[in-house]
């Protein structure tokens, strides 16, 4: 039992940083429609950045978070100008090149600026609480309240401003939107900027607990891949929903099962939704 | 690690369409990982090589018939992939004259070997650990570090005296890890040990390991496998330290303890066993050689690693051999003198001590190991303890196929 709600922890831990990057890319398939690879390379910049700042200019890690947060926001609306704007008319598969060269040339980018070597960034919170013979360790927890706490504020901007409705209305029906007069174009720009902070907190949340590398955002995609289409494309529920499932679901078979199951998990779980609910857990069917 | 970083820059000026090979030159090939994920690793070993070729022409390149001939290095990526490294070393022979081609990893080699009668003649100078890069009985190949199973029993015998009879283990996924939990497990039980707990776990995708490393501590065991690539490794041992794990640890030898302690302080060590650190490995050429490669790589250069330091003495012993055997084109008769220049070879680059080679290329060394005790890194000879293969030791059951690296981070193997 103790063993299991241990797991339950690791598993929410997971499912945190999988929900923040799996939100950037939901957010941004919502409104474009562009399945966007290059994601998974924002995530490891903003661990790298976190890393550099504290490292090479001793600024606190919530620092570090803060400013990378807006750096990326910053460089995502950046690649939303000059990368997605030009095809945003083209045919999908031209986007998806867009968007997979993009990883590709960013992921380059990092091994030219920071080498090809692990990082490690010790963790500022050192330590762990015990609760009924589970450890929680306070790194973790603060991992799991910022990206609660994030998921709070977003669903906040979404609801209950101006700009986040208008972000909605676009992602719901782009032409209704841009009749009742909303600037899609800025809705873009805006939304990838959103998804750019959304990668960088959940790099830098991350980047004390794993080891930094050029590559370590490809695998994050697929799952946040896996997990968007599971959720239902689009959906922002979906996506925290089908984060938390799969965090929990990889670490307890890896308990139960060999661990080495645990990576299968999550294309055993896209398989089964696909054939059972292909619109996804929670996108209506249209 | 700039100096790294340029070498792998430099790799664009290698010459390669239709060029040909310039004469009075002998050209050192290499195919290995150079992107991705293994990159860096495949980059020191290159660098290594490059080092020992720089030494070895400022000395007047390789002395044959009262002449030197200089030495180049041609290099190629083949992103850690075997099917890569056929095309690469086809290139490397054809267009680049390569009389001998550097390959780290195992499934490359074995690939290479695979593709002897398709190909010119060349030394395969074998940067893998893997036993099984010897079973082909390659006339040819050079097996360049001691093989992974000669660790085994000194580190089994160590660790269930020290620590207790219940071993866990927690190996990476690839071929060598898996290779290596095997045996290790054949030694654990012929010693009277319990085996607790298999767990697997692939090292280089794996985001978090407290999951995994919680399963295998429910087990209760009072000796844990660990190993993959350093870094993550280390990533291990801390969580298991911070999940309240008070027993030992064996490390296998891809990881190193001097890039481990990087990441996790020397207590959480205690009672580990792992390979020796190079910088300090008791051979007889190592203080000269970590000067002049502190000076080389300048201030900013990273730690010295196994990878540079064996690659870069086996070049030494390939231009020895050359010399000894008067010749840079008879290929065997270069083989058949490599004995006599294991044996011979100077001091300065004699870093790993090596007794000689046996018909299947395998190197007879030195091996040392080191234990830590009440803080402090006890060093050990491996291969005078106890014999250096334990009984139950046999090659790993599954065979080694396309694509399946089993070396340092290593993300080839999945793909």
């Amino acid at each position: 039992m103790t063993l299991l709600l241990q797991q339950l922890f690791h598993g929410i831990t997971l499912g945190s940083i999988y929900a923040l990057v799996a939100l950037g890319l939901t957010l941004v398939y919502g409104v474009l429609g562009v399945p966007n690879f290059a994601h998974g390379a924002l995530y490891a910049i903003g661990a790298y950045l976190v890393w550099a700042l504290s490292t090479h200019l001793g600024l606190p890690w919530g620092a570090g978070l803060l400013a990378a947060g807006v750096t990326l926001a910053t460089f995502a609306a950046f690649l939303e100008r000059i990368a997605f704007r030009p095809v945003a008319d083209a045919s999908p598969v031209r986007q998806m090149i867009v968007a997979l060269g993009l990883l590709f040339l960013l992921e380059g980018a990092v091994d030219v600026a920071w080498g090809a070597e692990f990082r490690v960034l010790p963790s500022p919170f050192e330590g762990a609480v015990s609760v009924g013979g589970i450890l929680l360790s306070r790194q973790r927890l603060v991992v799991i309240g910022t990206a609660l706490l994030a998921m709070v504020l977003l669903h906040l901007f979404l609801r209950h401003t101006l700009v986040g409705r208008s972000l909605e209305a676009t992602a719901r029906d782009r032409e209704g939107a841009e009749l009742c007069g909303i600037d899609t174009r800025r809705v873009a720009t805006l939304t990838f900027a959103l998804s750019g902070a959304l990668a960088a907190l959940a790099g830098g949340l991350v980047a004390p607990l794993v080891l930094l590398s050029p590559h370590m955002g490809e695998v994050i995609i697929l799952k946040a891949f896996v997990i968007v289409v599971v959720g239902g494309m689009g959906s922002v529920p979906g996506a925290i929903a089908g984060a938390y499932l799969l965090g929990v679901a990889e670490t307890l078979a890896g308990s139960w099962l060999a661990f080495a199951f645990s990576e299968l998990v999550a294309f055993v779980l896209l398989v089964l939704v696909l054939i059972a609910r292909p619109e996804g857990l929670f996108r209506r069917g249209r | 690690m700039p100096l790294v970083l340029a070498a792998a820059l430099m790799l664009g000026s290698v010459p390669g369409c239709g060029t040909g090979p310039p004469e009075d030159v002998v050209t050192i090939g290499y195919s290995g990982p150079l992107s991705g994920g293994a990159a860096l690793y495949g980059r020191n070993a290159l660098a290594g090589v490059r080092m020992a070729v720089e030494e070895i022409n400022a000395a007047g390149g390789v002395e044959v018939d009262g002449r030197g001939l200089p030495l180049r290095v041609a290099a190629l990526d083949d992103r850690y992939l075997s099917s890569e490294t056929g095309t690469n070393a086809r290139r490397l022979l054809e267009r680049e004259g390569a009389s001998a081609i550097v390959v780290p990893h195992a499934a490359g080699i074995l690939a290479l070997q695979g593709m002897r009668e398709r190909l010119p003649a060349f030394l395969l100078m074998a940067y893998s650990s893997d036993p099984s890069v010897l079973q082909g009985e390659d006339p040819l190949t050079l097996m360049i570090p001691a093989r992974y199973d000669a660790y085994v029993a000194p580190f089994v015998e160590r660790t269930i005296t020290r620590f207790g009879p219940r071993l866990g283990l927690l190996p990476t996924t690839t071929v060598y890890g898996r290779g290596w939990g095997a045996a290790a497990v054949g030694a654990w039980e012929a010693r009277g040990g319990e085996v607790v707990g298999n767990h697997g776990v692939d090292y280089n995708t794996t985001t978090d390991f407290t999951g995994v490393v919680a399963r295998a501590l429910a087990d209760a065991p009072d000796v844990l496998l660990v190993g993959g690539p350093s870094q993550p490794t280390a990533l291990v041992i801390r969580a298991a330290r911070e999940q309240g794990f008070q027993g030992g640890f064996i490390i296998l030898e891809q990881a190193k303890l001097e890039e481990i302690e990087e990441i996790v302080p020397r207590s959480a060590l205690e009672g580990a066993v792992g390979v020796h650190p190079m910088e300090t490995y008791p051979g007889p050429g190592v203080s000269g050689f970590v000067r002049r490669f502190r000076e080389a790589a300048g201030a900013a250069g990273g730690p010295l690693v196994s990878e540079f330091a064996q690659n870069y003495q086996a070049t030494h012993l390939l231009a020895r051999a050359m010399e000894l055997a008067g010749t840079t084109t008879d290929l065997h008769a270069i083989r058949e003198r490599m004995d006599e220049a294991a044996r011979t070879l100077p001091d300065e680059v004699m870093l790993v001590r090596y007794t000689g080679i046996d018909p299947r290329g395998e190197i007879g060394r030195e091996i040392w190991a080191v234990e830590v005790v009440n803080g402090a890194l006890a060093p050990f000879r491996v291969d005078s303890e106890g014999g250096a293969r334990h009984p139950g030791w046999s090659a790993p059951a599954e065979p080694i196929g396309q694509g399946t690296g089993a070396r340092a981070g290593d993300r080839g193997a999945a793909r």
